[in-house]
């Protein structure tokens, strides 16, 4: 009796024959599940993987830069392209608000990808065959994947990391044969590309020219992330974009809160990367800008690629 | 000070009374502010209204998480608690300050939390996972509301106590009274794991910690957020037999069967924070198969076992009140009139059918890789916690309301209809996030069309009649949801007093008659067709989810 106390002999009670038999089925269900887990580690093809370091973000964010730098083969949407090698390491970076790099898979090849984050947590949403992987500041988890259809794949982001998180989707190509990359207007290995990679980070000669300043600081926008924040083509994402910002007049918000009128010049710019809570753009006052340490060299040739953003 | 109430016969302690009294309301006004957030969160999530902005979604996202999944159910099951103690065991409460200040610190943390969500300074989900940072008076604020909480539930220990030494219990406890110390001893339990994660985290907003690693805090946090839910499960399979008992006078067809079941969860379920850790780096698959399958499902085997046994009380009662003829007769002539059962059945269809089947699936290590932080988490706890629990405590009011606040219930009519509204409304809608999230629909996201992004993506084209769907169903919901809080909020301030039994609108039966003693026979073959049921739905569903997982890419 549910509001009582259970009648004497209660706990002796014999359990009748349809209750015995659910429990039965119940039991041997609840086996069957148990092992049905441990027997698709051993059979199936998809599993979690164990695989996990301990890795301060800076640390991957440095060890991606690397891993991009070698194997890049293009930008898209201001992300650089990657081609890993089969059977080897891939490095793909979470962070406010974008996945990089693009990866360039073969189909039925495997690879051992290594996600970490930057700063949040996120969700590593691959679509659309629908895989989800938790990514943590400080674990890099490795997977080993292998691709089983090729296509044009994207990567959501499904942990909830901040203001921008719709915004942070990335993508994954998988083609069957390298001549396939055309058909996404890409090259498997133009020499261009990786040599401006490469004047990254040399230190580029005095005489380096404009134009050689402005094809390094894009390969800049792409491996610092400079782009998920902001963009090329006038969208409006959580920061300015760049199209034509050098040598407009825009309103910023100063450090004693009064609003001014300033000229995007070169000087503005500099301060703007060193030291960005000085002058705000009105409407973006309440979004911290990541402080990237970056060489007086590489804000040189960032600021020749912001001048040629027209 | 005790009355006697005229109605059941209980001695009723008036502190008690005027606790539990209290607890509810403000139950039902953070359930009120949660179901309002609810409806403009599904207002956006809608494209083509796409209601609130990108901040307003986000921070109305965690203010519904916090009062939903915290606020309503836990201030709900205090009240319960002291009721299943105190009132249930003709007992008295044992310490009436300490029931004040358990009450008074929630109602402060509910507040303070609330006020700094509101406010801007916590967009960071109900989940709060470090290091997104919120300001230190959110988690400050879920501390106070945490102690209070289990204050009470060091009270109800205490309210057990004496109710023995006092003789008032003689033998073992009413089966309810069980069930909710198991609810107590895993409250005590997840409040302690919260405890582990909130203090440092406070500590770490304020600025006092300078690192505080994210896999960690996740761990502890999914002990109180997981375990909290395994508390809600057991109180509300115990006012599920409580329902079966007062409303057909139906009990468990083996008490012993019953309690075990309740045992099992004691030892086992707060294992289930497990499932949200599946995918995530830092544990190893053997930690990770342990403890998601509840050390090899005993927990699941638990809830199977109530899944039988509490269908078959209200069968076998049934049958001994005469509706013997078929399977079902028992089933269709039940008193589907009284809202109190009517919310219980659909709450036990809900949680088995939506929430159960898709929990356990989910729950595995493998397929949650094909639906972790998608939509379809979102529907199975709503199959869980909106439709089993949420429920299942709306329906119980109907018997609070002329019992505990001692008032007629209004608009009677409008009673018996609202918990189909409310379960229909739920069902459509979690049916649909569940559809949604098997199509890889990102869960708390702002915008499917990923406006501003560098890349677009577009989902299969059949989640646009999903969205609409979802509408429709969080629409008719948040109607079934409204009518209630009116209901009793009308009843309870204005409505005609109760004064004696001629004025119960809910039917309070008498025990079913013992039946001539068949040894070891058939109880409850309509509960056993039923089960069947379920079980082939679960087989389908879990072929199904295979099926899906084993068609993506290779991964180990």
């Amino acid at each position: 009796m549910s509001l009582t106390s259970p009648p004497k002999g209660w706990y002796h009670k014999q359990v009748s024959k349809d209750e015995k038999m659910w429990v039965v089925i119940a039991l041997v269900l609840c086996i069957v599940l148990f092992f049905w887990m441990i027997a698709w580690h051993v059979y199936g093809n998809q599993n979690p993987s164990n695989t996990t370091y301990r890795i301060e973000p800076r640390e991957y964010v440095k060890l991606t830069e690397e891993f991009t730098k070698k194997h890049m083969i293009g930008i898209d949407k201001g992300i650089p392209v990657v081609m890993p090698e089969p059977n080897k390491d891939a490095f793909m970076l979470g962070e406010q608000w974008r996945w990089s790099p693009v990866l360039v898979l073969k189909k039925g090849e495997w690879y051992n990808i290594h996600l970490s984050s930057k700063d949040v947590l996120h969700g590593w949403s691959l679509q659309p065959p629908n895989m989800n992987f938790m990514v943590f500041p400080g674990y890099d988890y490795v997977l080993r994947f292998r691709p089983t259809e090729k296509g044009d794949f994207r990567v959501l982001c499904n942990e909830f990391c901040g203001i921008g998180h719709h915004q942070m989707i990335g993508r994954i190509i998988v083609i069957e044969d390298e001549s396939e990359l055309q058909e996404y207007g890409f090259e498997s290995k133009p020499s261009s590309v990786s040599e401006a990679a490469d004047a990254v980070t040399e230190e580029a000669s005095e005489s380096a020219s404009e134009a050689e300043l402005a094809a390094a600081g894009e390969q800049l926008y792409a491996l610092k992330g400079c782009s998920a924040c902001h963009s090329l083509d006038g969208r409006k994402l959580v920061a300015p974009t760049w199209k034509g910002v050098f040598g407009s007049e825009e309103e910023v918000r100063d450090e004693n809160g009064n609003y001014v009128k300033v000229t995007v010049d070169e000087a503005y710019i500099r301060e703007s990367i060193l030291e960005p809570e000085k002058k705000k753009v009105k409407g973006y006052e309440n979004i911290p800008m990541v402080i990237t340490p970056l060489s007086d060299e590489e804000i040189n040739q960032l600021i020749a690629f912001i001048k040629t953003v027209k | 000070m005790f009355r006697t109430c005229d109605i059941t016969g209980f001695k009723v302690d008036l502190k008690a009374q005027t606790l539990i009294r209290l607890n509810a309301v403000f139950a039902v006004v953070s359930l009120l502010v949660a179901i309002i957030a609810a409806l403009l969160l599904v207002f956006t999530r809608y494209q083509p209204i796409h209601l609130l902005d990108t901040e307003m979604y986000y921070r109305l996202i965690t203010f519904h998480g916090i009062n939903a999944l915290v606020f309503w159910i836990i201030f709900f099951e205090v009240a319960g608690l002291y009721f299943g103690s105190t009132v249930v065991l003709n007992n008295r409460l044992c310490s009436t300050p300490m029931a004040w200040v358990s009450f008074a610190l929630m109602v402060v943390g509910m507040l303070m939390t609330d006020a700094i969500i509101l406010m801007g300074k916590a967009d960071v989900g109900l989940t709060s996972y470090v290091p997104l940072k919120a300001h230190p008076l959110f988690y400050l604020g879920i501390i106070l509301f945490a102690v209070g909480a289990l204050i009470a539930v060091i009270l109800f220990f205490g309210n057990i106590l004496i109710a023995k030494r006092d003789g008032l219990v003689k033998g073992s406890l009413p089966l309810f009274t069980y069930g909710l110390l198991a609810a107590a001893i895993i409250a005590f339990i997840s409040i302690s794991s919260g405890a582990l994660a909130y203090i440092p985290a406070f500590l770490w907003s304020a600025g006092f910690i300078e690192h505080y690693d994210p896999a960690a805090y996740k761990l502890m946090w999914w002990g109180l957020g997981h375990g909290s839910q395994q508390i809600n499960v057991t109180a509300m399979i115990a006012i599920w037999y409580l329902t079966a008992n007062l409303s057909v006078g139906g009990t468990s067809i083996n008490e012993r069967v019953s309690r075990t079941a309740f045992f099992l969860y004691i030892l086992f379920i707060c294992l289930a924070a497990a499932h949200h850790i599946l995918t995530d780096p830092a544990l190893s698959s053997a930690w990770k198969v342990w403890n998601t399958s509840y050390a090899m499902y005993l927990a699941v085997l638990a809830s199977l076992i109530h899944a039988f046994a509490v269908p078959s009380a209200i069968e076998s009662a049934q049958r001994r009140w005469g509706f013997n003829k078929g399977l079902f007769d028992w089933l269709t002539k039940a008193p589907w009139g009284n809202p109190a059962f009517s919310s219980v059945v659909l709450a036990i269809i809900g949680f088995g059918f939506i929430g159960g089947i898709t929990g356990v699936i989910y729950g595995m290590e493998q397929t949650n890789i094909i639906v972790h932080n998608t939509l379809a988490i979102v529907g199975h706890f709503k199959g869980t916690v909106v439709i089993g629990t949420t429920l299942t405590f709306m329906g119980v009011t109907y018997y609070l309301i002329p019992l505990i606040f001692r008032r007629k219930i209004v608009a009677f009519k409008l009673a018996k209809i609202q918990p189909w509204m409310f379960f229909f409304g739920i069902a459509i809608l979690a049916i649909s996030m569940i559809v949604l999230g098997q199509f890889g629909m990102p869960r708390r996201h702002w915008d499917a069309t990923f406006s501003g992004g560098p890349f677009g993506y577009e989902f299969n084209p059949a989640v646009d009649f999903f969205w609409g769907l979802m509408l429709v169903g969080g629409v008719l919901a948040f109607l079934g949801a409204l009518v209630w809080i009116l209901i009793v909020v009308v009843s309870v301030f204005f409505g005609p007093k109760v004064a004696g039994p001629e004025d119960m609108q809910l039917k309070i039966s008498p025990l079913a008659p013992e039946k001539e003693n068949k040894k070891g026979g058939y109880e409850a073959p309509g509960t056993l067709a039923l089960v069947a049921i379920f079980f082939v739905t679960f087989v389908i569903l879990f072929a199904l989810n295979w099926k899906w997982l084993a068609a993506t890419w290779m991964v180990g």
